[in-house]
């Protein structure tokens, strides 16, 4: 049976460190959606200085696991004289890794609008940031949209992953109080629950701002 | 400001096509076009598929880079090769802005409303004030017919509509030359008119254009020569009644009476 006695008594701590985890959620989202839109704008440049550094990136993240990247900041790192704390450690991996898969999602967007929309923009004598910024970005959003929420959704997991480089957000929370609890399903299973809430809580905020973005341009 | 002036008062020809040549690969698609049109000419080009029209049109505002020869308009050199690549693109986007061009494929921007599309440019790449792009925008809209649509999305129209739209939103630069390719071949038959009608008045105007087009009558009432090509060269030009009635060239014999039949 469950012990709701520990459940309640416990809860406040870790609901606390979800607060942590969605604030590392939060950062690591804005932070990849920028460096998601610079490697995807890289790897679409005709200028190799910008596309082969940009491919190597999404390469190399999507080739490895996020554990080991995050290992290789928080404990290797320091031995180049970067010494990041456990936090920013954590939003640095997170933010590269999603960052990796925003920029797939990006560039295929970008790609999925039709070339005569570029060649419009530029017979009106619209230079090729603003045709970019003006034109195709917001109709790649329409794709973009719906792809980037689940990247973030699997960000919103991913942090867990946080946990061993002893940043003490929801799991680490959970996997300390079964240290003096003794109880690990109630622990565990009031972690999953929170995840879960967050999870679903970002998807409907989404959907909402799904919605918006498409309103007008249904095409 | 006076390159602006140039296209204003420039005394030559408003194009001048020298010893145009493209290739795709191997594929040599214009094979040294000489041409010339001069201000408030409509010059009509027509041929069959693959003869290189809409080739020959989009090297004219560089949408296609041309493999060779001089392309000048109101006398300025469009393909340069003695600038940077920031400063060439910056001289191709001031270019531009005098040559309005019309898509088969209307192109409108899809997330923009009929207004914001007409309005884009003027406030954007020319740095109108936003009132003033909008009041020329409504008289534009007016003008082809479509002042009740200022707010309609593209989605939301006939293929007509937004050909008329397309054509608001090139005039709307205030440009100096109107290049017009296949734009009523998307269009359903019945809707083939009204553009036509907004092209004609354009003409009447003193509009300089060049139009490619499969509509012999429009040829024939609106344009001042009619040039005929065929693989990637012309063969035949002249006044439209001419090149109608008295073709010289077997090769234009033939096409005329395939799509006049
Ligand atoms: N981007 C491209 N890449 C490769 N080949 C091309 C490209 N654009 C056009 N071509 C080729 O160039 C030739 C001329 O094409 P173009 O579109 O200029 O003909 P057109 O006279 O406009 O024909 P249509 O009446 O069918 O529009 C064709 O053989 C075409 O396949
Ligand atoms: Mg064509």
């Amino acid at each position: 049976m469950l012990d709701w006695s520990i459940i309640i008594h416990y809860f406040p701590f870790l609901f606390k460190g979800a607060l942590l985890t969605l604030q590392i959620s939060v950062i690591s989202l804005i932070l990849g959606l920028a460096v998601g839109l610079a490697a995807a704008l890289s790897i679409l440049s005709h200028n190799i200085l910008l596309r082969w550094p940009a491919r190597f990136y999404v390469w190399i993240i999507r080739s490895t696991p996020l554990l080991v990247q995050l290992f290789i900041i928080y404990y290797g790192l320091p031995q180049f004289g970067i010494d990041l704390n456990p936090f920013w450690s954590g939003v640095l991996g997170l933010a590269l890794n999603t960052g990796a898969y925003n920029a797939e999602t990006i560039r295929a967007g970008i790609l999925s609008v039709p070339k005569g929309q570029v060649e419009a923009a530029r017979s009106l004598g619209m230079g090729s940031s603003l045709t970019m910024r003006r034109i195709v970005l917001p109709q790649a959003m329409r794709l973009i949209i719906p792809p980037l929420g689940n990247n973030f959704i699997i960000l919103i997991k991913d942090t867990s992953l946080v946990s061993t480089i002893t940043l003490v957000e929801l799991t680490l929370t959970a996997q300390r109080l079964i240290g003096s609890t003794y109880k690990p399903f109630e622990m565990y299973l009031m972690a999953a629950v929170l995840y879960a809430v967050l999870t679903t809580g970002s998807s409907l905020l989404l959907r909402q701002f799904e919605k918006r973005a498409l309103k007008g341009a249904a095409a | 400001m006076s390159a602006n002036n140039a296209f204003a008062t420039h005394e030559g020809a408003m194009i001048d096509l020298r010893g145009l040549r493209k290739s795709f690969g191997s594929n040599e698609v214009l094979k040294g076009i000489d041409l010339t049109v001069q201000r408030s000419e409509v010059q009509v080009l027509i041929g069959p598929s693959g003869s290189g029209k809409s080739t020959l049109l989009r090297c004219v505002n560089h949408l296609e880079q041309p493999s060779g020869g001089q392309i000048l308009v109101a006398g300025e050199l469009v393909n340069r090769s003695d600038l940077k690549p920031r400063a060439f693109q910056r001289h191709l986007n001031r270019i531009r802005t005098h040559l309005g061009m019309v898509f088969q494929q209307f192109n409108l921007f899809p997330h923009k409303t009929v207004l914001e599309n007409v309005v884009e440019a003027p406030v954007q790449v020319l740095g109108r004030s936003k009132d003033e792009a909008v009041a020329d925008a409504e008289e534009l809209l007016a003008k082809v017919g479509l002042a009740d649509k200022r707010d309609a999305y593209p989605v939301s129209l006939s293929g007509g509509q937004q050909q008329r739209v397309a054509i608001a939103r090139a005039l709307a630069m205030k440009p100096s030359v109107m290049l017009f390719d296949e734009v009523t071949s998307a269009l359903d038959p019945e809707l083939v008119g009204e553009v036509l009608r907004v092209m004609e008045d354009l003409a009447a105007e003193g509009m300089t254009m060049m139009v490619v087009t499969h509509e012999m009558g429009f040829a024939e009432r609106v344009g001042d020569r009619v040039i005929f090509m065929a693989d990637g060269n012309i063969v035949e030009e002249g006044v439209p009644a001419e090149i109608f009635s008295h073709p010289r060239e077997e090769r234009t014999k033939r096409f005329l009476g395939d799509i006049l039949k």
